[in-house]
């Protein structure tokens, strides 16, 4: 029995103030008008959030939609700093529409979870699009998918951050403030270590008759720790808790302690290197696992994007040196026959990981580089769409590889980068094996890297930066920079460290217009490249 | 119907009564209130490829308990029971926490601060700027790449955005105890069209932008920026590679307006006498300065730029209207008088009662350069040889007390000879301080609006009027060659 607003009134609930705006009167709310025992906001399975969604599809159906979906995002974040104690707490509600009229797509978002706000929004969608669609002609063809009959998935994690005590929280990362600061010379970065956990429950419901519910978790942490006991002053980041599709055993489920002594040893031997200004040329140079994920993301992981590769991102974030793919597939080498970059939605724990994506796609995983050649592209629905001469050439399925995405539903899905991975070589190699491997070169740990706005050239930072002698770290260079373009960075890579030496890093990838960001995990080796030019980023010319 | 994309202030007030109703065991209460709706359409490859209208609303509520912590929850729902649930996990989250002091609520009182007066940061025409209008001005955009055989990419906005703050009051409130945090109700909007065009090989980019409060102005430029764009984009093509090195630009309005975020971000007079900046005074400048100067550890009263340069704020200006802080210097700001560094922003509590004063004073979130009399025309005949820069991408500030900064060039390079531009040049790194810049100054022109709006969905007016400068010597480290 749905209840109206005038009887909301009636029963002495404020339900809102305003006309339109607020008009949003949670069943929870409802229930407790009546006088029934309150419901806390609804489990995303309530058949109620169905009928909300159903109701929002079946206007935009109505209004004249050719094809239309709806996400229900329900988004629940925690955050944490232990000095100065803080815990902020955030959560909202949101819907959004996106309906197809004659190749044009419109989008409507707004944070009202109610029937009537439902409708209007269907509505408006398919307006925004028929006001468009007043304009030349536009074919959209949207890739065939298997329709998804009322499942539900559960991103598996060991603890749910939301239902772990604040108190405890906060006190594990005091500990970690502490035990840091037992370490003679040794202290956290201020208000460190952080911790921020997102859950986010969507329902998606289609034209297409599909219908499907998912919980998906997010955590991060982050931990800099200075050390000044040594000849001056160093620091380092652990790297072990970027973003993932974990719980709080992202903090419990690893040996963090352990990962802080190692760090800790780390910069204990930074402190007592001498420190080199930066010879200007080329050297032969050992990345770090993070490292060799940020340049694989960087560089391949944006060019990779179909939709910035033909020019839709054009006056946002940029397009791609990977600029005629239809010609490139299968023939341009993008680096050496060593690399191989998989992509995947459904690794644990992965930042991206999904059951399905934001347009009901359950995400395959795929090659985007085989053996240094570009094999295929990040697709969505309508993007997959764009390759069909291509996959029809190489006998391929049109499908979407479920990259779309967005950070919610106030924001309209679109292509962002799934999780990555560098395939790793057949050999154990880590960082210090790679660097006793080398008669004399540079190593770099953690390099944050810049690209320009097609992907081509980038400038590499890092403040570890070792030169190497005889296979060990012999001096700190001071202000180091990299400076490659990506085909011969990747055409320089020599060596890839095996599957035990592989690490997971949570990136971000920002894009659009309204700008929006989305998190994935990448996952390398560390490797060594040949020929990796070094400069000094502040020598102006 | 407008209206209610938005809250009114009523609703606001409103919003508090019921927070503070729900409010248990005393202590303080303050609520954040904002909201924003925005109208957007995007294109690419010369059709709409999406054409949206979104919304949300942030209510965040903070509960300071007796001796507890100051903690905030934010929903974006309006409901009774939401609005309940946030106060009581801000309350427990309150307890998390010692805090010796009261917290919030300390007010100078109020009749003292006025709003201070600003130009409208208010356009019907934003607000009333309909889909069909969106997607006509679109199209207009498009036709003249699309007639050209180029291809036209671009995003239009238009939004409109509500936030208020409200909290409960203290009574015998004390310097020190909290932070001015009840602001008044105030609204905004702001409009913004932007386009690249592409020819079909890739080799060529131009870029043309705008924003402003007022969709109107925006929307009377269109024609014109989507011309630029075209323009640029063909006689980008085809650029040829030249040596890296030190060159003389002219840099256009936007390109100097990229350069400066840095520059007007560093106004600040905090980070000046803790040490930090540009703006610190270093030995050198005090074996230079007059001891008896009042503002010996900061570069206050010295010349720091060319004298042609002065960096000012005038709220009245419609064409720079911000969302003045409540507490602010009402009237016109000059950071930097004709070359001389004059004023650094700083808040109220800290610094300004320090100072004895009884305002803070804002930093250049809108701002202006003043103009010079050389046309682009003149600068271009004047130079014998150098290069010409539509606008800067991906800038990224290397080191915080020099300024220096690296970034690209993107959407248009040319080189000048003898006095014209003779070709399309490959875009370049570039490694320069916006410091070197300004005290390198050859030539200044006419001081325009450039495009300079906020991302966030509820971010505030940032308005820039910029002239384009020719300068010597600016340092391009690298070629890029992307396109």
């Amino acid at each position: 029995m749905m209840i109206s607003r005038r009887d909301l009134v009636k029963l002495g609930l404020k339900a809102g103030v305003g006309a339109t705006l607020l008009s949003g009167v949670p069943r929870w709310a409802q229930a407790k008008a009546l006088g029934i025992a309150p419901e806390m906001p609804l489990p995303i399975t309530d058949p109620w959030i169905k009928e909300l969604a159903l109701r929002a599809v079946e206007a935009a159906r109505s209004a004249g939609a050719m094809y239309a979906d709806v996400r229900l995002t329900h988004t629940r974040e925690r955050g944490f700093s232990p000095h100065p104690t803080s815990v902020w707490d955030s959560e909202r509600l949101s819907v959004g529409v996106r309906a197809l009229v004659d190749g044009y797509w419109g989008f409507v978002a707004s944070p009202i979870w109610q029937p009537d706000e439902m409708a209007r929004v269907g509505r408006e969608a398919v307006n925004q699009a028929k006001v468009m669609a007043m304009g030349p002609r536009r074919q959209i063809d949207l890739a065939s998918v298997p329709v998804v009959h009322d499942e539900h998935w559960t991103m598996p994690v060991e603890i749910d951050p939301f239902e772990v005590s604040p108190f405890e929280v906060t006190d594990f990362l005091m500990g970690l403030r502490h035990f840091v600061k037992g370490f003679s010379g040794f202290k956290p970065g201020d208000n460190r270590p952080l911790a921020h956990f997102q859950v986010q429950e969507k329902a998606f419901a289609s034209s297409e008759g599909a219908y499907y519910t998912q919980r998906v978790y997010r955590s991060l942490g982050e931990l800099e720790i200075g050390y000044e006991g040594g000849a001056r002053e160093v620091g380092g980041a652990l790297d072990t808790l970027t973003p993932a599709g974990l719980g709080w055993e992202l903090f419990t489920g690893q040996a963090i302690r352990e990962q802080i002594r190692q760090l800790m040893e780390e910069l204990k031997e930074d402190a007592s290197l001498p420190l080199k200004p930066v010879e200007v040329g080329r050297y032969e140079v050992v990345c770090d696992a993070q490292t060799v994920a940020t340049l694989a993301d960087r560089t391949l992981g944006t060019a990779t994007q179909l939709d910035r590769a033909l020019g839709f991102e054009a006056n946002a974030s940029g397009t791609s040196y990977l600029n005629s793919p239809l010609e490139m597939l299968g023939r341009f080498e993008v680096g050496s026959p060593l690399l191989t970059l998989t992509a995947n939605r459904s690794e644990r724990g992965g930042a991206a990981t999904v059951a399905w994506d934001d347009e009901g796609v359950r995400p395959d995983e795929f090659t985007l580089v085989r053996e240094g050649t570009l094999e295929d592209f990040q697709t969505t629905r309508e993007s997959a769409a764009w390759l069909v001469d291509s996959s029809t050439k190489a006998n391929r399925e049109i499908r979407s590889h479920g990259c779309a995405a967005a950070p919610s539903a106030i924001n309209a899905p679109m292509l962002h980068t799934p999780n990555l991975r560098v395939e790793p070589g057949r050999e154990a190699m880590d960082f210090d094996g790679a660097v006793a491997s080398l008669e004399e070169g540079i190593a770099i740990r953690a390099m944050g890297v810049d690209m320009d706005f097609q992907g081509l050239n980038g400038l590499g930072q890092s403040k570890r930066v070792y030169e190497i002698k005889n296979g060990k770290r012999v001096a700190m260079i001071e202000g180091a920079g990299f400076l490659f373009r990506a085909p011969e960075l990747w055409k320089g890579l020599v060596s890839l460290g095996g599957e035990d030496n592989v690490g997971r890093y949570g990136m971000g990838s920002s894009k659009g217009e309204p700008a929006q960001t989305t998190v994935h995990s990448v996952s390398a080796p560390p490797a060594v490249f040949e020929e990796f030019t070094v400069i000094d980023p502040k020598r102006k010319a | 119907m407008s209206e209610a994309r938005i809250l009114t202030e009523q609703d606001c007030r409103d919003i508090f009564e019921r927070v503070k109703a729900f409010a248990r065991g005393g202590g303080d209460t303050r609520v954040f209130i904002s909201s924003w709706w925005q109208g957007e359409l995007r294109w690419a490859r010369n059709r709409v490829s999406l054409s949206s209208d979104r919304r949300d609303v942030e209510i965040s509520v903070t509960r300071t308990l007796e001796r507890g912590g100051r903690r905030g929850v934010t929903t974006n729902q309006l409901d009774d029971h939401s609005l309940e649930a946030a106060v009581r996990a801000a309350e427990r989250m309150s307890k998390l926490d010692h805090s010796p002091g009261r917290g919030f609520g300390f007010e100078p009182p109020q009749q003292k601060y006025p709003m201070p007066d600003s130009a409208p940061v208010w356009s019907p025409a934003t607000v009333g700027a309909s889909t069909l209008e969106r997607g006509e001005v679109a199209r207009s955009m498009i036709a003249p790449a699309e007639t050209a055989g180029l291809y036209s990419a671009g995003y239009l906005e238009v939004r409109a955005a509500s936030r208020m703050v409200l909290n409960t009051e203290v009574t015998d409130p004390q310097p020190g105890d909290g932070e001015y945090t009840q602001s008044s109700y105030v609204r905004w909007t702001q409009a913004q069209c932007s386009t690249t065009v592409r020819d079909a090989s890739g080799t060529g980019s131009g870029w043309a932008g705008l924003s402003s409060y007022d969709w109107d102005r925006v929307h009377d430029e269109a024609g014109a920026l989507a011309e630029r764009a075209v323009q640029k984009c063909k006689a980008s093509r085809n650029p040829v590679a030249l040596e890296p090195g030190r060159y003389t630009v002219i840099l256009e309005p936007q390109a100097v307006a990229d350069l400066m975020a840095f520059f007007v971000a560093s106004l600040r007079r905090n980070s000046a006498e803790s040490g930090a900046g540009p703006w610190k005074l270093t030995i050198d400048d005090a074996l230079t300065t007059d001891p008896s100067k009042p503002f010996w550890h900061t570069k206050l009263g010295l010349k720091v730029v060319d004298e042609r340069i002065t960096i000012s704020h005038d709220p009245m200006d419609p064409w720079q209207s911000i969302i003045m802080p409540r507490f602010d210097e009402p009237g016109p700001v000059t950071w930097i008088e004709r070359g001389v560094l004059k004023n650094l922003y700083y808040p109220l509590l800290s610094t300004g009662l320090e100072l004895g004063r009884r305002h803070s004073l804002r930093g250049a979130v809108g701002y202006r350069i003043s103009s010079g009399d050389t046309s682009m025309e003149e600068m271009i005949r004047s130079t014998r040889r150098g290069l010409l820069v539509t606008r800067f991408s991906n800038l990224k500030l290397l080191d915080e007390d020099s300024l220096l900064t690296t970034g690209l060039t993107r959407d248009g390079l040319w080189l000048i000879e003898n006095g014209e531009i003779t070709k399309a040049v490959k875009n370049f790194r570039f490694t320069e301080s916006p410091l070197f810049v300004l005290n390198n100054v050859e030539q200044i022109g006419e001081a325009v609006p450039v495009f300079r709006p906020t991302k966030e969905e509820d971010g505030e007016l940032t308005p820039a009027i910029v002239p384009p400068i020719k300068a010597r010597d600016f340092s391009f480290t690298s070629l890029i060659d992307a396109v």
